[in-house]
């Protein structure tokens, strides 16, 4: 059977206004844009202990109902959004290390959801470094400033995250 | 492209986030940029109406956007001929950077992909570049979106889509994330083939 030439592709500039009116002169210039950006969010910065707190009482909540039944899909989906919220925020906000240890819980959660085998000590690792990276002395480092705990996460996320075979889709 | 000015006054930005406190920042950063109209929205529901209510210049997605995602939503904006959004700049916003949600964000039709979490210079370039490197639309029967084809050195096997291609080897698909620059340039070659 021969195959039916596909019809010519239609090229064409859609010229949006975005790309119009972006050009115009009298727009804030690279480096004041990015000075008053940043100016934003160090406005935000106040608000921002307080959203932290709430949202790691909103995952230690989860974490509790998973720590009771590890099967529960629902607690390990809300422990998993409120760790990506934390993940996604974390370095803009200038804590570089809350980043780190809500990705690799990331990772771990969503290997859970896929069906990983739960494990009470990796959850309680992550949690305690959670408490660790709050505190006045390290929620300002970077991760390679740790070295000691963000290569252990890692290891932990390595071996934590192996979902068996007969699980996996 | 770094000393290039972007003037955002009175264009309307759409930002989609569940993440309440990161939509206060990504408007912080844009009124920082002189943008004055950011709208904000939660979910794809909230998006699609503010879509369907009025023309918006710009669109920040996050990829996980409840309940359908970044992907299937710029699909679906994409593939609508009747939408007068249809070729509206899509930015999306993930943690997620592997290679393959990359490509699959450029093959749904996005215009860039800026890594989570974002700092205001890497938002304002992802922006620049929308602004001064316009790619041509694409419309065929199976994709609709920015123009994705590659002015590279040549294709695997000497089976060039351009004349003057040539031969080189490709690596194989890898997993890990990958940084922004990496994520630029699968964009940016696109973009080189303009010219």
């Amino acid at each position: 059977m021969s195959k039916k030439p596909s019809p010519p592709a239609n090229i064409f500039y859609a010229d949006t206004r975005f790309e119009r009116q972006a050009r115009r002169a009298g727009g804030v210039d690279r480096d004041r844009a990015l000075q008053r950006a940043q100016a934003e969010v160090e406005g935000l910065k106040a608000d921002f202990d307080v959203w932290i707190d709430t949202e790691f009482k909103k995952l230690n909540t989860a974490l509790a109902e998973i720590t009771a039944d590890p099967a529960d899909k629902a607690a390990l989906e809300r422990a998993n959004v409120c760790c990506a919220q934390l993940r996604d925020v974390g370095t803009t906000m200038g804590y570089e290390l809350v980043t780190f240890i809500a990705r690799t819980l990331c990772e771990i959660l969503e290997a859970y959801i896929a069906g990983a085998p739960y494990d009470q000590n990796v959850i309680d690792c992550h949690s305690n470094a959670f408490m660790l990276a709050r505190m006045e002395q390290y929620r300002h480092l970077r991760p390679d400033q740790v070295p000691e705990m963000t290569n252990g996460l890692l290891r932990v996320v390595e071996l934590a995250s192996i979902i068996p075979p007969d699980v996996a889709p | 492209m770094k000393n290039s000015t972007i003037n955002l006054k009175d264009l309307v930005i759409l930002v989609a986030d569940p993440n309440q406190y990161l939509r206060r920042v990504v408007n912080g950063m844009l009124r920082g940029f002189g943008a004055n109209k950011v709208l904000e929205v939660e979910n794809s529901i909230g998006l699609f109406q503010a879509l369907s209510g009025q023309k918006i210049d710009i669109l920040l997605c996050d990829m996980r956007l409840p309940p359908h995602g970044g992907l299937k939503l710029t699909r679906t904006i994409r593939r609508n001929s009747d939408n007068e959004n249809r070729t509206l700049p899509i930015l999306l916003m993930s943690s997620d950077t592997s290679e393959s949600t990359v490509k699959n964000s450029r093959d749904a039709g996005a215009n860039i992909i800026v890594a989570k979490p974002m700092s205001p210079s890497a938002l304002y370039d992802r922006l620049g570049w929308i602004v001064f490197n316009p790619r041509p639309f694409v419309d065929t029967a199976t994709y609709f979106g920015p123009d994705r084809r590659f002015k590279i050195e040549g294709y695997p096997g000497g089976v060039g889509r351009r004349k003057g291609d040539k031969i080189i080897d490709v690596a194989a698909e890898e997993g890990p994330a990958l940084g922004q620059d990496d994520i630029d340039s699968l964009f940016s070659n696109a973009r080189a083939g303009q010219s």
